[in-house]
This record gives C-alpha cells, sequence and structure tokens, in this order.
C-alpha cells in the first residue's frame, strides 16, 4: 500500500533526496485502483455512511449556482441554495467547518469569511438552534490569530464566541468498524462529533498530493493537533486517501456548500494560482458533490482515489447517478492547471 | 494578569484546560513552570499533582489523559524541575525522550529502507516527532532539545549529548533558504517554503549556544519577525529565541493590545517577561 507520510512537505535544507521519509517513494496520485481488500473496506464505509441517510435512498441532489464576487448579494444566493435543498435543521446543532490554513489573506488559500457567515446566517434563518464555525488547522497553532487575518473577525460579529478551535478542543476516541486506514482508532474533537450536522466549507483547489482538495479532504481539519500534531502526521503515515474515506465514513450527517468563486489551480492547495470559477457547489453528500466539483475542474473524479474509496464504488460518483439542479456542469466548466504529477487525472469523458 | 489568569481557569482537577474543558498536559506543563517561576506554589503544587498522575508507566506523557499513547507533551513535562516533579517521574521522563525519535529514524524503518533500495535519506540526524508512528519535526524536536539540555546541565551524560548534537543537527538540515524554519522542510517540488515566526523562534530556543554560520541570518529574520508580529504565540517564542542567544532589543515591549487565548499564551507571556524565568525554561 502506498503511503504518503507528508503533506505539505517533501524536502530538506540538504536538497529533495535528503529524507525519503518526507516524500512519497512512489508517485503522488499514481495509483486510483483499488485493491479487492481496499474495494471490501471501501464498501463497508460506504454502507455505514449510508446508514440513517435519507439521500441515500434517491440520487443526491448537488447545486450549482453563481456567485460572481465576494459580496452582499452572496447572503441570499446561499439562502436560495439552502432552501433548495430543503435542509431540516430546526432545533439542531450545525456546525461549520471552513479550510484555513495560512496567513496570505490577499490569496486564495482560504474559506472566504463572506461566504461562511451567509450560511452561518443561512442556518439561523432556517431555524437551526445553534450555529458554530469551527477549524483545526494542519500547520499553524495560533488558529485565532489566523482567523483574523483571514478576516473572520472583521466580517462575523463576535466571531470568538461563535468559534472553536478544533486542535484544542476535548477529545473522544472512535472507532470505525469498517476502517480503511490503519489507524484503528481516532480522537477526534466532542464539538465535531456532537454536530447534528457538519458542513463542510471548503475552498475549490487542487492539491499536490491527492489531486484535489473539497469536502471529503476538509476534514482533516477535523483531526485536533492537539493529539496528532502539526502537521497531523500520523495520518499521512497511515495514508491520506484511506484516512480521508475513515473520515468520511466517521460523519455521516454532513452537508456540503464547496467556495469555488474563486478557487486556486497549479501547486495547490497552498502555493497554487487564484482561479476565478464563480460558483457554490453544494449538496447533502459530500462525494457527490465533490464529484461534481471535479467535472467544473476538469478532473476525473474516477481517477481520485479518496473518492474511490469513500465510496466503495464507482457509481455514486457518476454523473449520471447525480442530480443536479441550478446551472450545469458543462455551462460553468472552468478546467484547472493540474501539476506534471497529476496530469493523469485529467477528465477525458464525462460519466 | 496572567498570574490571576491562570489561577482563574485552573480545573478543579488542578490541571488546566487549553481554553475551556477538560485539562490536558500541554498547558498544565507550561502553566506550572509559569507559576513555579512566579513563586506561586500552591496553584503549581497541584498542576504538579496532575502531571504525576499523567504520567504512563513507559516514562511518557499522553496528550490527555484519555489518550493512550504517549507523546512529544513527554517534553514539557521534562521541562519541569526534576525536584518538583518528583526524581524518578523526572528521569523516566527523560528515559522516555532518549529512546524516542521520528519512525525515519528507527533501526526497523532503516532496515525496510534498505531493503527496498530506497535508502537515500537523512536517517543519522533523529528529531521528535509529535505523535507515535510519524516522522519528525522542528516543534516537537525544538521542545526535546530545551528539556534533555536542562537535564545535561543538570546530569551531564553521554547519552543525553549525543542526542542533543544530532538533534541539532536535524534542525539546521531544516532551515529555510532565507533562514528561520518553517514546521519541517523547506521546499515542496522545488518552491521554498516560507519560515514560520513561532517555529523559528521555538528553535532559536532550543539552539541555545550553538555556533552555526546560519545563525546569523536566522537572528536577523526573527528580529524582523518580532517587530512585524502580532500575534501572542509567535511573538512569545520570538523574545525567548533572542533571548537565548542575547538578542532581544533592549527594552522590547510586546504590542499593547495582544492579549493572551489560551493558557500557553499567557503561561509564556509570564514565563518570557521575567529574564531569569526564561533562564529556567532554557537551562543555564
Amino acid at each position: 500500500m502506498r503511503r504518503n507520510r507528508m503533506s505539505e512537505a517533501s524536502e530538506t535544507a540538504n536538497g529533495p533526496a535528503l529524507s525519503p521519509v518526507h516524500r512519497p517513494k512512489a508517485g503522488p496520485g499514481d495509483r486510483t485502483f483499488l485493491t479487492r481488500r481496499e474495494w471490501a473496506a471501501a464498501a463497508g464505509t460506504a454502507i455505514l455512511g449510508a446508514c440513517g441517510k435519507p439521500s441515500a435512498i434517491e440520487p443526491p441532489l448537488v447545486s450549482i449556482v453563481r456567485a460572481p464576487g465576494y459580496d452582499g448579494r452572496i447572503y441570499q444566493t446561499v439562502r436560495d441554495l439552502l432552501a433548495r435543498q430543503q435542509l431540516q435543521v430546526r432545533g439542531r446543532s450545525v456546525l461549520l467547518k471552513p479550510n484555513l490554513v495560512e496567513f496570505e489573506p490577499q490569496s486564495a488559500i482560504n474559506t472566504n469569511p463572506l461566504l461562511v457567515h451567509a450560511v452561518y446566517e443561512g442556518f439561523l434563518a432556517l431555524g437551526a438552534a445553534s450555529v458554530r464555525i469551527a477549524e483545526g488547522p494542519g500547520h499553524r497553532r495560533n488558529t485565532f490569530d489566523l482567523a483574523d487575518a483571514a478576516g473572520y473577525f472583521g466580517i462575523v460579529p463576535r466571531f470568538e464566541d461563535v468559534f472553536v478551535d478544533l486542535n484544542l478542543d476535548d477529545v473522544r476516541q472512535v472507532r470505525h468498524p469498517h476502517q480503511v486506514s490503519g489507524l484503528r482508532k481516532w480522537y477526534l474533537p466532542k464539538t465535531a462529533l456532537g454536530a447534528d450536522l457538519l458542513v463542510s466549507i471548503p475552498k475549490m483547489k487542487t492539491h499536490h498530493w491527492v489531486g484535489v482538495t473539497l469536502s471529503a479532504k476538509n476534514l482533516f481539519g477535523v483531526v485536533p493537533g492537539g493529539v496528532y500534531g502539526w502537521p497531523k502526521n500520523p495520518l499521512h503515515w497511515a495514508g491520506i486517501d484511506e484516512c480521508i474515506a475513515d473520515l468520511h465514513g466517521l460523519f455521516p450527517r454532513q452537508f456540503a456548500i464547496v467556495d469555488g468563486i474563486v478557487g486556486m489551480e497549479g501547486n495547490g492547495p497552498i502555493q497554487g494560482s487564484a482561479k476565478q470559477v464563480g460558483v457554490l457547489v453544494a449538496g447533502r453528500n459530500p462525494l457527490a458533490v465533490d464529484a461534481t466539483c471535479c467535472r467544473i475542474m476538469g478532473v476525473d473524479p474516477l481517477k481520485i482515489r479518496y473518492l474511490l474509496l469513500s465510496a466503495g464504488q464507482e457509481s455514486p460518483l457518476m454523473e449520471r447517478n447525480i442530480r443536479q439542479c441550478g446551472e450545469s456542469i458543462a455551462s460553468v466548466a472552468t478546467p484547472f492547471q493540474l501539476i506534471p504529477e497529476f496530469q493523469r487525472i485529467r477528465l477525458e469523458k464525462r460519466v | 494578569m496572567p498570574i490571576a489568569l491562570l489561577k482563574q481557569k485552573q480545573n478543579p482537577d488542578g490541571g488546566w484546560p487549553y481554553i475551556r474543558g477538560s485539562s490536558w498536559t500541554e498547558p498544565t506543563a507550561y502553566a506550572v513552570l509559569a507559576l513555579l517561576s512566579a513563586g506561586e506554589t500552591e496553584a503549581a503544587g497541584s498542576g504538579l499533582r496532575w502531571l504525576r498522575a499523567a504520567q504512563r508507566s513507559d516514562g511518557s506523557f499522553p496528550p490527555q489523559p484519555g489518550v493512550d499513547h504517549g507523546a512529544w507533551v513527554t517534553a514539557l513535562a521534562a521541562l519541569v524541575p526534576a525536584e518538583r516533579l518528583g526524581l524518578p517521574a523526572h528521569a523516566r521522563s527523560i528515559e522516555w525522550l532518549l529512546g524516542n525519535s521520528g519512525t525515519e529514524s528507527t533501526l526497523a524503518y532503516r532496515v525496510r529502507e534498505w531493503l527496498l533500495s530506497t535508502s537515500v535519506g537523512d536517517f543519522e540526524n533523529a528529531g521528535w516527532p509529535w505523535a507515535p508512528d510519524a516522522a519528525a519535526w522542528v516543534g516537537p524536536t525544538s521542545m526535546a532539545i530545551l528539556a534533555l539540555k536542562k537535564e545535561h546541565s543538570r546530569r551531564p551524560s553521554a547519552a543525553t549529548g549525543a542526542r542533543v548534537d544530532s538533534a541539532t543537527r536535524f534542525l539546521w538540515a531544516r532551515v529555510c533558504r532565507g533562514g528561520g524554519w518553517n514546521y519541517g522542510s523547506v521546499a515542496v517540488y522545488g518552491r521554498d517554503l516560507p519560515p514560520y515566526p513561532e517555529t523559528t523562534g521555538m528553535a532559536l530556543a532550543a539552539l541555545r549556544g550553538d555556533r552555526s554560520p546560519k545563525l546569523g541570518q536566522t537572528l536577523d529574520l526573527a528580529t524582523r519577525f518580532l517587530a512585524e508580529c502580532r500575534g501572542a504565540d509567535p511573538l512569545n517564542w520570538l523574545r525567548l529565541g533572542l533571548i537565548a542567544h542575547g538578542r532581544l532589543p533592549k527594552g522590547y515591549c510586546p504590542p499593547a493590545r495582544i492579549e493572551p487565548r489560551t493558557i500557553m499564551e499567557a503561561s509564556l507571556d509570564l514565563l518570557v517577561t521575567n529574564a531569569s524565568s526564561a533562564e529556567g525554561l532554557l537551562g543555564s
């Protein structure tokens, strides 16, 4: 089994060949096929994830809506989007999980705070008993400073009262009955485990180890640095793709809204270039949302290994098995630049 | 002010949370160090009892008592004066640190890499990981160096000295092109990674007394970071790192509006503000 041992780091001062542990021996993204054993484990994950999810009975609904910029119009756009998805959150606790990575407010690294605030207001308007925002960045320990630099304090009123640093939250041990990774047990934040609905709000980005980072990969930020470190390196040793699949199974009550207004292409998720797409993609099935985002980005979701592991089979990722509403994929498709190591995931034919 | 905050935030079990909630080893160790430096022995005493109870049978400390593995926070506990933590407990924590390293430098991994003919790496300079089954990184390695240097000055041994030397080389092998440290690497796909203020301060503190030719560039960078930073955590570490090399600007005061948000930030501020406390953390 190939294992990526690092996320955003691969070289030391003495050159790229110095430390094999810091660079995957096989190239990133060089295997998307699954072994028989992996299929079995992934199928178990899919079955577990489907339990108690009414959406598993019928094809998942994925909304694609145009959102040309980060301005006041986004509030109405998000309200309309949530209404179309018919979410029942009255009296429920909702946890919003944006993607906060680095102190570069002018770049396209972090989920835009205006979108997160619009989602926050949207869920309150739907009658949610509580809405909180939470994140556990993978590299930087001073999460509040990071959120401040990303503009959250300026946009979200009383941000400090509604925000939870998942890296430092109290944890509970949980086990995945059909684990795909080598991690037999997980320590996860009680705030995330206790939420009635976990809303993943990632940025639409390429990722130099796994191809793309969308709502499923965004769950890495739920894993607490207080137990796993900065970066959360035990997950890299246990397999990034496999850990994403496990996390997907451990959080069965999810909703996803991908910030594709401005994404990141090339050497993402940190050092890539901003990419204007002008869309939000949302739905109750994060894998269907991610598969749709892939097609918008010009990436074949069936070549993203963690999506295959999480889904357990190809069919939930296939376009014909997803109910698309709003804009068509073709009308918003904006191919993202891919680094040479990931040219092979380029979408050739939509299925 | 930090002393009152620390006392107010102390949990009934004697430990401290990161911000709120249950007690964790990291904030408890920092709070104990800070309170001891301020002569607050009563509050520190119950924190010490919490730490002793949290120690695992192998000498390590878990991040939180419910977590069933030892971790990098063992170095923080080992920074507590041995006579305060208890000599046997302290000795066992040092022993665990000496036997722990990133997976990439373990014998089993090296043999495996050799058999696979992919042995091209830097196995010799062993640092410490954040958690088991993972590679070594700048942050935990810096904290372990601090603990072992302090122990070496108290009770010199060849094993401790050798491990400090190896870990020091580990840090210098990971210094960024323009000086300073990212969390552990210098580049991805040939593109340089930027140094982080907090990691740079941490590594500088660990490298007290080092005479590497690369030091000057990094100290200059840390001084620039100090002027630009607006976060409590990086400012604490930068101050400590510069104090370690006698380079903290004379009369320096952190910007007034910066308030600590976590127990670590409040504790480190207390430790760093008092030069003799910083000395206690850095070793003599």
